[in-house]
């Protein structure tokens, strides 16, 4: 059995499945996701089976993000030769260590090292590591630091902008992060599981905990992504429009031919990444959203009167309207309390049914027209699918367990990593970059084949899989690119440099 | 500043032999410079993907029977048009998307949708005459895309083309010799020591289009001060006194002290400095306009990557300070001047110019 856990920024969900499709669920209200919350919740729900695997996922990070929660971060630099290195400054506190590394990975000037960063929480990227690892672990190892997040773990990609504000990212996220792990080894350790875990990345496919903490900027939406992935996966739909009410907000996420459409990069106020990411409109309404005589506030404060709030929210209005989710006498004594009435209810619904068909709408148009369906998740899903049937031109469905989406997506999602394989022959080397960069040797001055080279692109993404805590097989692995030339030395063929790109394809699994 | 970066991958599809000088891996590096850069990120940086030029552009500089050969050739699969410039299945779309290239290039910045434009394309195309190539070259993109843009655009009366590879350019020189509406210069390594062995001071253009040819043949291990000097004493005379509608520059980067085939000593820095006086001309005399277009270069690993980058930035206004060579790249210590060479210029165009 999986174990799938979606801890949002209100309520923490668990689902246990299995082949023949969920088997239990549990959901607990929870702003901050514990140990004792994780082992209260694995108890109730796990009893009885055996468990293989438990996926995770989290909004700690994002909720630290957007709460401007997170320690700043000293960036550690080594630009070498080229533009400006303030095109990379991506902390408040930037420092620029000389040495250089060149296109083929070879050291051209020795690092020096003189920062003293500021911040105990530090970066190092270095120009061209995902070539070349060895500077930015050099670096580190001369610089006093609590925390270090290091370029050529943030991923392969040639861009050292955008991996030194990664890297910085991943610094900043890293202590949030090794929180969240913790609780969750504590509770899986308590109940003796003996099962790994596993962490769901911002695109939807998910990763071993111990690759995750190297990178756990990357998680930054997985919120939406694995609510979109689980209502693919509980409604069976390929082309459809996600929906998912939270306490906090609602994402909605286009899906198309079987996965959610993703898109690249994250920002917000100085915190950016360059992870792919589910591409979903996120409106700032939920359940918990305030209710006040001007309407939606378009803020969280508390829980809703009906979970034990004080003040009306929106959820609330849904009960004063007939709704019956949690405690009803709650939501319309805290309704009337505040001066408020059915018509006011009513109001705020219709308001946020018209927020929300624009954005079904806008999701639509991103996938080009070709959903038909909305497939409806969260704990109020059942109580609004009618009113957006009505706004919109598609069919709205509420699958069973909808209320738990997420942590059914947790359960669904599959280990997916784009592996970039650079073969240098004539200096001997192969660098391999998925989540993280590696090298090792290969014969000096080998040349391949285009047949060899795709085998050995295929052949390092099921490494690379494996080594995410993935089991694709050859079979699963698709090679989107191959590229290779000879390097020719004082007119002579001494090797070639090969490039070539795979992965296995993002999936759900069950659907 | 916008600056526009001219590339298809289509460019790294032709190969004259595995150990030619002209490889693909001349962009190849230079792409993963630039990507990891950052460069195509930036606000003022747009990489577009050209077409490959049309057959009546290329007859607007090439003969009818030239063509027919030169595709013949590509579409059987290979032949030679020289010793050293071989043509493969994927020359004749390769030359036709180069030139192409140059006529993106050219067209974006005359309709203002950029301010400047580097086409970073290979074959390039300067040794290719009308009705046969070689050196490397099978179109001359250049000339293809002048008469383009003279031919559409009301606007565009005079060209101006300013070519700095290491080598002569004997194609481009003599397409436009009788022609005022193109004035040609060309700083080169002197032809008693490298190809094509032309490029003399005294071919200066004839009939109408006398005069309007300036060829600055220089010594061996010339270097940035030298480029320099011609930059300021020969060109940006000659070429305000002309006041051109389009600056035209054919990027060559062989002139770089790593270049394995040629013998000069210009840096990363100088080529840094001599696009930045290409736009500060381009500025006063064509309101801008400003095209650049790669040309030669077989420095692959240690010139092209950052003399690209140099003029790259240069044109995209950037702050270029910290754009060199590593440490491991010293250029040569003795330089020769440019005095003599520069004084025979300007005796030799004193009746056309005033030097």
């Amino acid at each position: 059995m999986i174990v799938g856990v979606d801890a949002g920024g209100t309520n923490v969900d668990a689902a246990v499945v299995g082949e023949d499709g969920v088997q239990e669920t549990a959901k607990l209200p929870a702003e901050d996701v514990s140990a004792t919350v994780l082992r209260d919740l694995f108890r109730e729900i796990s009893d009885g089976y055996t468990v293989d695997r438990v996926v995770v996922s989290t909004t700690r990070v994002l909720n630290r993000i957007v709460q401007d929660r997170l320690p700043s971060c000293s960036s550690v630099l080594v630009p070498g030769v080229g533009l400006a290195v303030e095109h990379a400054f991506a902390a408040d506190d930037n420092q620029v260590v000389r040495g250089c590394i060149d296109h083929r990975g070879r050291v051209t000037e020795s690092p020096v090292v003189d920062a003293e960063p500021r911040h105990p929480v530090v970066a190092v990227t270095a120009k061209f590591s995902p070539r070349n690892p060895s500077v930015e672990e050099e670096v580190a190892e001369e610089l006093e630091a609590d925390v270090v997040a290091l370029g050529h773990e943030a991923g392969g990609r040639l861009d050292f902008p955008g991996r030194a504000a990664t890297t910085a990212a991943n610094a900043r996220s890293k202590p949030a992060f090794q929180e969240f792990r913790e609780a969750v080894a504590s509770a899986t350790e308590d109940l003796s599981f003996n099962a790994p875990v596993y962490v769901l990345r911002g695109d939807g496919s998910m990763v071993g905990e111990g690759k995750a903490s190297d990178a756990p900027a990357s998680t930054t939406r997985s919120g939406p992504a694995s609510s979109s992935v689980g209502l693919l996966a509980l409604s069976g739909e390929r082309d459809a429009v996600c929906v998912d009410v939270g306490g906090t907000t609602t994402d909605v996420t286009p899906a198309v031919d079987g996965y959610p459409l993703t898109r690249e990069g994250y920002e917000h106020d100085g915190f950016s990444t360059f992870y792919e990411g589910v591409s979903s409109g996120d409106l700032p309404l939920g359940g918990d959203t305030r209710v006040t005589e001007d309407g939606l506030a378009r803020r969280r404060e508390d829980y809703a009167a009906a979970f034990g709030g004080e003040a009306p929210a929106f959820t609330d209005a849904l009960n004063v309207l007939g709704a019956g989710v949690g405690d009803t006498d709650a939501s319309e004594t805290a309704f009337a309390d505040a001066g408020l009435s059915e018509a006011d209810a009513e109001t705020v619904v219709e308001e946020y049914v018209a927020e929300l068909s624009d954005a079904v709408e806008s999701a639509v148009e991103e996938a080009e027209g070709s959903p038909e369906v909305a497939v409806f998740g969260g704990a109020l899903a059942g109580c609004l699918s009618s009113r957006l049937e009505e706004e919109v031109d598609l069919d709205v469905v509420v699958p069973e367990h909808a209320d738990v989406c997420g942590a059914v997506g947790c359960a669904a999602a599959k280990v997916s990593v784009r592996t970039e394989v650079h073969v240098d022959s004539p200096r001997g080397r192969m660098t391999v970059s998925s989540v993280g960069s590696r090298s090792k040797s290969v014969e000096k001055g080998r040349r391949y084949s285009g047949e060899e080279l795709h085998d050995v692109v295929v052949e390092e993404t099921v490494e690379e899989t494996k080594a995410a805590g993935g089991d694709a097989g050859v079979e699963d692995v698709e090679v989107l690119d191959v590229r290779r030339f000879n390097v020719v030395e004082d007119g002579k063929v001494e090797g070639e440099i090969a490039d070539a790109v795979a992965r296995v394809k993002p999936g759900i699994r069950w659907l | 500043m916008t600056l526009e970066i001219v590339y298809h991958d289509d460019y790294l599809l032709h190969e004259h032999s595995p150990t030619h000088p002209e490889r693909r891996e001349r962009l190849m590096y230079t792409m993963d410079q630039m990507q990891e850069e950052g460069v195509f990120d930036l606000d003022m940086v747009e990489l577009v993907e050209p077409e490959a030029a049309s057959e009546e552009a290329l007859a607007r500089v090439h003969t009818p029977d030239y063509l027919d050969r030169l595709k013949e050739m590509s579409m059987r699969g290979g032949g030679s048009l020289s010793g050293d410039t071989h043509v493969s299945e994927h020359t004749w779309h390769q030359s036709r998307l180069a030139a192409g290239g140059v006529v993106r290039g050219c067209r974006d910045v005359v309709e203002d949708s950029c301010e400047s434009s580097f086409v970073m394309a290979r074959p390039g195309g300067h040794h290719a005459f009308a009705d046969r190539g070689h050196g490397f070259c099978f179109t001359n993109n250049t000339a293809v895309a002048v008469r383009e843009i003279q031919e559409s655009y009301d606007e565009v009366d005079r060209v101006l083309v300013w070519d700095w590879d290491a080598h002569h350019f004997d194609g481009t020189q003599e397409i436009f010799y009788s022609d005022p509406s193109v004035l040609t210069m060309s700083v080169h390594q002197t032809g008693r020591t490298l190809f094509p062995g032309t490029g003399y001071v005294d071919e200066v253009g004839e009939d109408e289009g006398e005069g309007f040819n300036v060829n600055v043949p220089v010594l061996p291990k010339t270097g940035d001060s030298g480029y320099l000097r011609v930059v300021e004493e020969v060109f940006e005379p000659v070429a305000r006194e002309y006041d051109p509608d389009l600056v035209f520059v054919e990027a060559g980067q062989d002139c770089h002290f790593t270049d394995p085939i040629t013998d000069l000593g210009v840096t990363a820095d100088g080529y840094r400095r001599m696009m930045e006086r290409a736009v500060d001309l381009a500025e006063d005399v064509s309101g801008g306009d400003l095209v650049a277009s790669l040309c030669g270069g077989y420095g692959i690993e240690g010139g092209l990557p950052y003399t690209n980058l140099a003029v790259v930035a240069s044109m995209a206004g950037l702050d270029t300070s910290n754009i060199r060579e590593p440490a491991v790249y010293q250029p040569p210590q003795r330089q020769p001047d440019v005095d003599d060479v520069v004084a025979k210029v300007k005796s030799t165009h004193d009746e056309y110019w005033n030097l």
